[in-house]
């Protein structure tokens, strides 16, 4: 009877860590303003996530909300860049001819409209045939200027419905370039999502939305060795218990020639 | 005198049962193995991540992804825990520490590629060590 008290005490013991666990679980995806970059191998940007290659495989996905319309968010980075993914999935003859979506950029956290002074747009020209261009901005004073160096990288590409939209943002750790907003390792940047449908800037936006990256700083990251010493590591165990399996097979066969010999 | 044939019908039942009962642990245990074997072959493909399940969708699929894992490879330290102990008792022994020990370890080595799978096994196999500790004879 003490016994059976025991072993209930401890395994009720044992029930609450678990419950308290999962409490610890559920807190962390409560905001969905504020998303942490992964670190992680660069995509191709070419508005194509390629499957079999696991691109995108290690960003962080969130769904938000540009006011009513509902998109999915792909953030990650890696020592040079900052990735983001946006797709939106509409029917297509909701799809406007002109269509964009940008990334504008604050220098700080702050989501004040006056401290977005970057932008990044791909514009659709024409999205039937999925031309399209990629513009660097520096907005001051909501007055949206060509940079003289375009920098980064934009694609967009519209395929039964849904369109995908890519950007890659340079990550300036040692901030010379007046014309773009710093965003760097380590740090906390606002970004204003904005969707548009003609290809007028600001007039033209029709829906946006801040969030808040928060950028894996370099310290942080995973080194290559590390996940190579893992995946080694995982294939080492898989082999064992391999070999294990096949060994234990072998004894139950053995065990049943054991079990007939013993009856004859 | 008639205490004689009554022994020899017990010892006759005794001994069929007990023949019955080896049958099925011998059975059990080459099912169980096949299963387990099945699982350990699902959870090679997904924990190495050689095939991704639900790569281009938003958290909720990754929690899918993440339970699929973990599930296969509960599933495989079930089936291989059912089997080995079956095993044992064909052979007399008890089912030891040691033994389940290296498997939790070598079920626990299958998710060392994400983190998730790791904390979401390490709960199950408490779960099913909790279970096991409750339902074993006193």
């Amino acid at each position: 009877m003490k016994k059976t008290a025991y072993r209930i005490t401890v395994s009720l013991i044992l029930f609450n860590f678990i419950c308290i666990s999962f409490l610890i679980i559920s807190n962390g995806y409560s905001v969905s303003e504020e998303i942490e970059s992964k670190f992680g191998d660069a995509p191709i940007i070419d508005g194509v996530i390629d499957t079999l290659t696991n691109e995108w495989n290690q960003a962080n996905k969130i769904p938000v909300n540009l006011n009513d319309l509902p998109i999915e968010l792909w953030v990650m980075n890696d020592e040079k860049n900052l990735y983001l993914s946006v797709q939106l999935e509409l029917l297509p003859v909701a799809h406007n001819y002109t269509e964009f979506v940008g990334i504008m950029i604050s220098n700080s956290s702050s989501d004040n409209l006056e401290d977005f002074k970057d932008a990044r747009i791909v514009q659709f020209i024409n999205i039937s045939e999925n031309e399209f261009e990629y513009i660097d901005y520096s907005i001051n004073n909501s007055i949206f200027k060509n940079d003289a160096i375009n920098t980064g990288n934009g694609s967009a590409r519209l395929e039964d419905g849904s369109s995908t939209y890519e950007f890659s943002i340079p990550l300036n750790d040692n901030y010379s370039d007046h014309e773009d907003a710093s965003v760097e390792h380590g740090k906390s940047s606002a970004f204003m999502i904005v969707y548009g449908v003609s290809p007028y800037y600001p007039s033209g936006i029709r829906k946006s939305i801040t969030v808040l990256v928060n950028i894996a700083s370099l310290s942080t990251t995973t080194p290559l060795f590390i996940n190579s010493t893992l995946f080694i590591l995982v294939i080492i165990i898989f082999i064992i218990l391999g070999a294990f399996y096949g060994f234990y097979v072998y004894k139950i066969f053995t065990l049943k020639n054991k079990i007939e010999r013993i009856k004859h | 005198m008639p205490k004689i044939p009554k022994q020899t019908v017990k010892e006759v039942n005794s001994k069929e049962k007990y023949k019955a009962d080896e049958k099925f642990a011998y059975r059990s245990t080459i099912i169980s193995v096949i299963f387990g074997g099945i699982f350990l072959t699902v959870s090679l493909i997904l924990n190495t991540e050689f095939i991704t399940l639900f790569l281009n969708q938003n958290i909720i699929w990754n929690i899918v992804d993440v339970s699929i894992k973990t599930v296969v490879i509960l599933l495989f330290f079930l089936f291989m825990i059912t089997s080995i102990g079956n095993y044992k008792e064909l052979i007399g022994k008890p089912l030891t520490w040691k033994e389940l020990l290296l498997l939790i370890f070598l079920s626990l080595g299958q998710t060392l590629l994400n983190s998730l799978v790791f904390m979401f096994t390490l709960l199950g196999l408490i779960l099913i060590l909790i279970y096991l500790f409750i339902v074993q004879e006193t």
